[in-house]
C-alpha cells in the first residue's frame, strides 16, 4: 500500500511535467497552473498519507522497498526500478513536494507575466519528479539517474531567462561543475560494484555493516578504516560537494541566482543542494568504514561554513547574500554529517528547506514589488511598504541566526551540541560554528535592516512597491510560521522528534553521538550570547544611524574587497581552467579539425563520389548496354551453374 | 526413329542466340523489335515442342497467349516508333538514352 | 524418316532466315527475312502435331504483325537507315564473349543432359486439334483466355492514344 502511494508520488510530478513540456502551443494560465500544482499537490497529499501510516505502524514497520522491473540484467549486474520507502526518505519526500508545493503557488503569481508560463512549470515539475527520484531511489544506479537528472533540471531552470548571456553562463557554469560531482559519484558507484558486486543499498549497506563488525572477508574487500572504503567516501563525497556547493566546487551557486527568485529558493536553498547531506546520511554505513573521509568532509564543511559567512557580509545583491547564506549553512550539514551527527544534519536541513525558502520568496516579493530591483544600495525602508515581506524576513531572519525560540536554535544547537561529543574535531568544529553562528546574524540582519529599515533611498520608490496578492503572500506566511515552529520537534532536555524518527535508518551506526547535558547548555548560551551579539552589531552598523556604515566604510577596504569576491576564486578557476580550455578547443578547431576527422569525412565522400562516377556508366540509357548486360549475367550464371551441375553428377 | 527433342532444344537455343545477337547489333528500333521476334518464335518452339513430349495441351495453350501478347507488344512497339519519327529524333536507339544515370 | 527431313528443312529455313534479320541492312528485306522465318517456324509445329498453333502463327504472326511491319517501314520510308557510326563498336568483342558464354552453358546444357527414354515414339494424338484447344481453353485456361482478351484491349486503346498524342504534335486535332 504504501509503495503503491510512492509510486503515485514519483510518477505524477513527472506525468505533470511532460503534459506542459509536449503540449502544442500555449494553454492558458489556468490550465498549466492546474496541471503544475496539481501534481505537485497531489504527491504531497499523497507523502502526507505514507507519513501518517508510517508513523501508525509501529518502530520496527517502517521500511519498504518495492521494484517495479528488472532495468539491467548484464553478466552478474542486476539493477532494478526499485524505489526505497523508509523514514530517510519520507523526510525527504515531504520537504521537497511540500516546500515545492508551496514554491509552486507563489510561482503562479511572480511567474505570470512571463512568456514562458507553460515552460517554467514544466521544468520545475520534471525538477520536482528528479529529486524525488534521487531520494527515492533504491539502488545506487537510480540515486544517479536522479542527480543527473536533478543537475539538468537546475541547468535549464538557471538559464530559463535563455536570452540573456549572463543566465546562459551561469547555466553552463552549474552544469559543468556539476558534472565533475556526476564523475566522482559515477566512479564511487563503479567502485562499489566492484567491491561488493551490487548497487542495491540494501545489500550494500548491509555488507557495509558485516564489515564494520570485523567479518572482512563476507564483505569482499571491505575493511573498516580499509583504502577502498576511503577511497569510495571521498569519491562520493567529491559528488556531494559539486551538488552541495561546498568548497571548492562552490562557486556556481551565487551564479545561480540569474534564475528566477522561485527557482533559487526550491533548487538552490530547499532541496537540490541538500541532496548531498541526504546523500551522506545515507551512505553512513560507507562513511563509518571510514572515520578519515568523514573528517575531511567535517573539515571541509567547517572551511566552507565560516568562508562563506564572510563572503556574505560583502554582497550588496539581495539574492547573493541568501546564496551565499545557503553555502554557508549547508556547511553546517556537511560539517554535522562529517562528524557522525546524521539526525542532527537532517534536522537543519529541514529547518534550512523552511526558512531559506521563506527568506528568498519574501526576497522574491521584493524584487516583484520593485520591478527586478535586487541591490541594497537602492532599497530602505520597505517595512512601510510590503509587510507580509517583513513577516517573512524578519520571521526567516530570526529563525537562520538561531534565536531562541525560533528554528534554528535548536537546529544548530543540536549540531554543534552533538560535534562536542566527537573529540577533538568535534570542538575544533563546535568553535567555527559559534563563530559562524556571529556572522549569520549579522549578515542577515545587516540585509533586513538595509533593506526594510531606515528611510527610502534616495529618489525614493518610482513607482511606489505594490504590495503581493494571496498567492505570493500566503506561501510566504505558511513558510514563515514553520521557520518558527519547525524546530519544536526536538528539543534538548525535553523530546528528540527527528532522532526517533530517524532511529531505524541510523540504527547500525556504531558509535552514535550523544550530546551530554553539559554540552548542550554551554552551547545554549554560547549560542544566544553570539546571536545576541551579532544582531546588536547588526543594529548598531547599519539601523541605529543609516549614516554610519558610510563613514565606517572606509575601514578595511581592501580584505572586505576581496572578501566581496569570494576571495577570488572565480577568477583563479578562470585562469587555470576556462582559459586553458579555450586555448585547446582553439587549437583543435583550427588545426587538428580540419586534417582529421574532417580530411577522413571528406576522404570517404570523395571515395564515395568518384565510385559512384565510375559505376553509373553502367547506367547510360541505351538500350543496346541493357541487353548486353542481361546476355552476359544470363551467360555468366549459366556457365556456373552448369559447371557446378556437371562437377555435381 | 523420330528427331529427339534434344535437337528442337538445340535449335530453339540457336534461334534465340541469334535473336539476342540482333537486339544488341541492331540500333534501328524497328530491327530491334524484328529481333525481339525471333526470340519470342524460339520459345514458341520449345512450347510445342514439350506439348508434344508429354502429351499436354499447356504448352501449346501458353505459346498462343505468347503470340497475343507478341501483337500487343508489337503495337505497341510500333506506336512508339512512329511517335518518335514525328518527333524528329533519328531513329537510332543510340539517341533515345535520355533515361541515363 | 519424313519427320527428319522435313525437321532438317525447317531447321535450315530458320536458321538462314533467321541470320537475313539480324545482319541484313536493308529494313525491307530484314522484314521479309522474318516471314521466312515466321514460315519455317509454322512448319516446325506441323510437324509437332499442333496444325492449330502452326496457321495461328500464319496468320497472326506472317499475315498481321509482319504486315504491321511493312506498313510502318514503308510510312518511314529512307529514313530507316541510321546514319552515322556506331559508337559501341569497340565493345563488340564483349557482346560475341557473352554469347559465346551463353552458347557454351547451352551446349553444355544439352549434352550433359541424358537424352531420355529413346524407346517408343510418342503416340499421334489428337493434343494439337482445334478441338482439343479449344477445350482446353474455355475448360482449364479459361482464366488465361479472358486475360489475353484484356491485354489486347489494352493495346488497342493504348496504340489510339499513341496515334492521338502523334497527330497532336503534327498539328491536327
Amino acid at each position: 500500500m504504501v509503495t503503491s502511494l510512492a509510486w503515485i508520488v514519483l510518477v505524477a510530478p513527472l506525468l505533470g511535467g511532460v503534459l506542459l513540456a509536449s503540449w502544442p502551443g500555449e494553454p492558458p494560465h489556468r490550465v498549466t497552473r492546474i496541471i503544475g500544482l496539481g501534481s505537485v499537490l497531489i504527491a504531497f497529499l499523497l507523502a502526507v498519507t505514507i507519513f501518517v501510516i508510517l508513523l501508525t505502524n509501529g518502530a520496527d514497520d517502517r521500511s519498504f522497498t518495492s521494484s517495479a522491473f528488472e532495468w539491467i540484467s548484464i553478466g552478474g549486474v542486476h539493477v532494478d526500478l526499485a524505489i526505497l520507502v523508509d523514514p530517510l526518505s519520507v523526510m525527504m519526500m515531504l520537504i521537497i513536494t511540500g516546500v515545492g508545493f508551496l514554491i509552486h503557488v507563489f510561482s503562479t503569481e511572480y511567474m505570470e507575466a512571463d512568456s514562458g508560463f507553460r515552460r517554467f512549470f514544466a521544468y520545475m515539475n520534471l525538477f520536482v519528479f528528479s529529486m524525488l527520484l534521487l531520494v527515492l531511489a533504491a539502488n545506487f544506479f537510480f540515486l544517479i539517474v536522479g542527480w543527473a537528472f536533478v543537475g539538468l533540471a537546475s541547468y535549464l531552470l538557471i538559464g530559463f531567462w535563455y536570452d540573456r548571456p549572463s543566465a546562459v553562463a551561469a547555466a553552463k557554469k552549474a552544469f559543468v561543475i556539476n558534472l565533475i560531482g556526476d564523475v566522482g559519484l559515477v566512479l564511487a558507484a563503479v567502485l562499489i560494484l566492484r567491491t561488493l558486486g551490487t548497487l542495491d543499498y540494501a545489500q550494500v549497506f548491509h555488507a557495509a555493516g558485516i564489515a564494520q563488525m570485523g567479518g572482512a572477508g563476507s564483505a569482499g574487500g571491505l575493511v573498516p578504516g580499509g583504502g577502498t572504503a576511503l577511497a569510495i567516501c571521498l569519491l562520493l563525497f567529491v559528488g556531494v560537494a559539486a551538488k552541495s556547493a561546498q568548497i571548492p566546487l562552490h562557486t556556481w551557486l551565487p551564479d545561480a541566482m540569474e534564475g528566477p527568485t522561485p527557482v533559487s529558493a526550491l533548487i538552490h536553498a530547499a532541496t537540490m543542494v541538500t541532496a548531498g547531506v541526504y546523500l551522506i546520511v545515507r551512505t553512513h554505513s560507507l562513511f563509518d568504514l571510514a572515520p578519515v573521509a568523514g573528517h575531511v568532509v567535517a573539515v571541509v564543511g567547517a572551511i566552507t561554513l565560516l568562508m562563506a559567512a564572510t563572503v556574505a557580509l560583502q554582497q550588496l545583491d539581495i539574492k547573493r547574500v541568501l546564496a551565499w547564506s545557503t553555502v554557508s549553512q549547508i556547511g553546517y550539514m556537511i560539517m554535522a554529517a562529517g562528524l557522525g551527527a546524521y539526525s542532527a544534519a537532517m534536522f537543519h536541513l529541514m529547518t534550512h528547506a523552511f526558512f531559506k525558502a521563506c527568506l528568498f520568496l519574501s526576497a522574491g516579493i521584493v524584487i516583484h514589488a520593485l520591478h527586478d530591483e535586487q541591490s541594497l544600495d537602492r532599497m530602505g525602508g520597505l517595512r512601510r511598504y510590503l509587510r507580509v515581506a517583513y513577516f517573512g524576513m524578519g520571521a526567516g531572519c530570526l529563525a537562520i541566526a538561531g534565536f531562541p525560540g525560533f528554528a534554528a536554535f535548536f537546529s544548530k544547537d543540536d549540531i554543534l551540541a552533538t560535534a562536542l561529543d566527537a573529540g577533538a574535531l568535534g570542538v575544533f568544529c563546535w568553535v567555527i560554528g559559534i563563530v559562524g553562528a556571529f556572522l549569520t546574524a549579522l549578515y542577515m540582519f545587516r540585509l533586513l535592516f538595509r533593506a526594510f529599515f531606515g528611510p527610502d533611498p534616495k529618489g525614493g520608490y518610482d513607482p511606489a512597491p505594490h504590495p503581493s496578492t494571496k498567492w505570493m503572500a500566503v506561501p510566504v506566511i505558511i513558510l514563515g510560521v514553520l521557520s518558527i515552529v519547525s524546530g519544536w520537534v526536538q528539543v534538548p532536555f525535553g523530546w528528540t522528534g527527528i532522532s526517533d524518527w530517524l532511529a531505524p535508518v541510523l540504527a547500525d551506526v556504531p558509535h552514535p553521538l550523544e550530546p551530554s547535558n553539559a554540552a548542550e547548555v554551554l552551547t545554549m548560551t554560547f549560542s544566544t550570547l553570539v546571536v545576541l551579539g551579532g544582531i546588536g552589531l547588526a543594529w548598531w552598523l547599519f539601523a541605529a544611524d543609516p549614516q554610519r556604515r558610510i563613514r565606517l566604510a572606509a575601514m578595511a577596504r581592501g580584505p572586505r574587497e576581496v572578501m566581496g569576491a569570494g576571495y577570488r576564486l572565480d577568477e583563479a578557476y578562470d585562469d587555470i581552467f576556462v582559459d586553458t580550455s579555450h586555448e585547446l578547443a582553439g587549437v583543435l578547431t583550427t588545426r587538428v579539425e580540419p586534417n582529421g576527422p574532417d580530411g577522413l569525412i571528406n576522404g570517404t565522400v570523395a571515395v564515395v563520389r568518384s565510385t559512384a562516377r565510375v559505376l553509373s556508366a553502367a547506367e547510360n540509357g541505351m538500350v543496346r548496354t541493357y541487353a548486353f548486360a542481361i546476355v552476359a549475367g544470363l551467360g555468366v550464371a549459366g556457365i556456373v551453374l552448369a559447371l557446378v551441375v556437371a562437377g555435381a553428377s | 526413329m523420330n528427331v529427339p527433342i534434344s535437337a528442337y532444344l538445340t535449335l530453339s537455343g540457336a534461334l534465340l542466340f541469334l535473336g539476342m545477337l540482333g537486339v544488341m547489333r541492331r540500333r534501328n528500333p524497328l530491327m530491334l523489335l524484328l529481333s525481339v521476334e525471333l526470340m519470342l518464335n524460339a520459345g514458341n518452339i520449345v512450347l510445342v515442342g514439350f506439348s508434344r513430349e508429354w502429351n499436354d495441351p499447356a504448352g501449346q495453350i501458353f505459346a498462343l497467349v505468347v503470340m497475343v501478347v507478341a501483337a500487343a507488344e508489337v503495337v505497341i512497339g510500333l506506336g512508339l516508333v512512329v511517335a518518335v519519327f514525328r518527333s524528329r529524333i533519328n531513329l537510332d536507339v543510340d539517341e533515345m538514352s535520355s533515361m541515363r544515370g | 524418316m519424313g519427320e527428319k527431313i522435313a525437321f532438317a528443312v525447317a531447321a535450315v529455313g530458320i536458321l538462314g532466315f533467321g541470320i537475313g534479320v539480324v545482319f541484313l541492312k536493308d529494313a525491307f528485306r530484314a522484314a521479309v527475312a522474318l516471314i521466312g522465318t515466321l514460315l519455317s517456324v509454322s512448319l516446325l509445329f506441323v510437324i509437332l502435331s499442333a496444325p492449330f498453333v502452326a496457321a495461328i502463327q500464319v496468320i497472326v504472326y506472317a499475315g498481321a504483325i509482319v504486315v504491321l511491319f511493312l506498313f510502318v517501314i514503308a510510312y518511314l520510308g529512307d529514313r530507316g537507315v541510321v546514319p552515322g557510326p556506331d559508337r559501341l563498336e569497340r565493345f563488340q568483342v564483349f557482346g560475341w564473349l557473352a554469347l559465346g558464354g551463353l552458347g557454351a552453358f547451352g551446349a553444355i546444357a544439352i549434352l550433359g543432359s541424358s537424352p531420355g527414354p529413346a524407346g517408343e515414339p510418342p503416340a499421334v494424338t489428337d493434343v494439337g486439334s482445334p478441338a482439343a484447344i479449344g477445350h482446353a481453353f474455355l475448360d482449364s485456361y479459361l482464366v488465361p483466355f479472358e486475360a489475353t482478351s484484356l491485354v489486347l484491349l489494352v493495346a488497342a486503346v493504348g496504340a489510339v492514344l499513341l496515334a492521338k498524342r502523334a497527330v497532336q504534335l503534327e498539328g491536327g486535332r
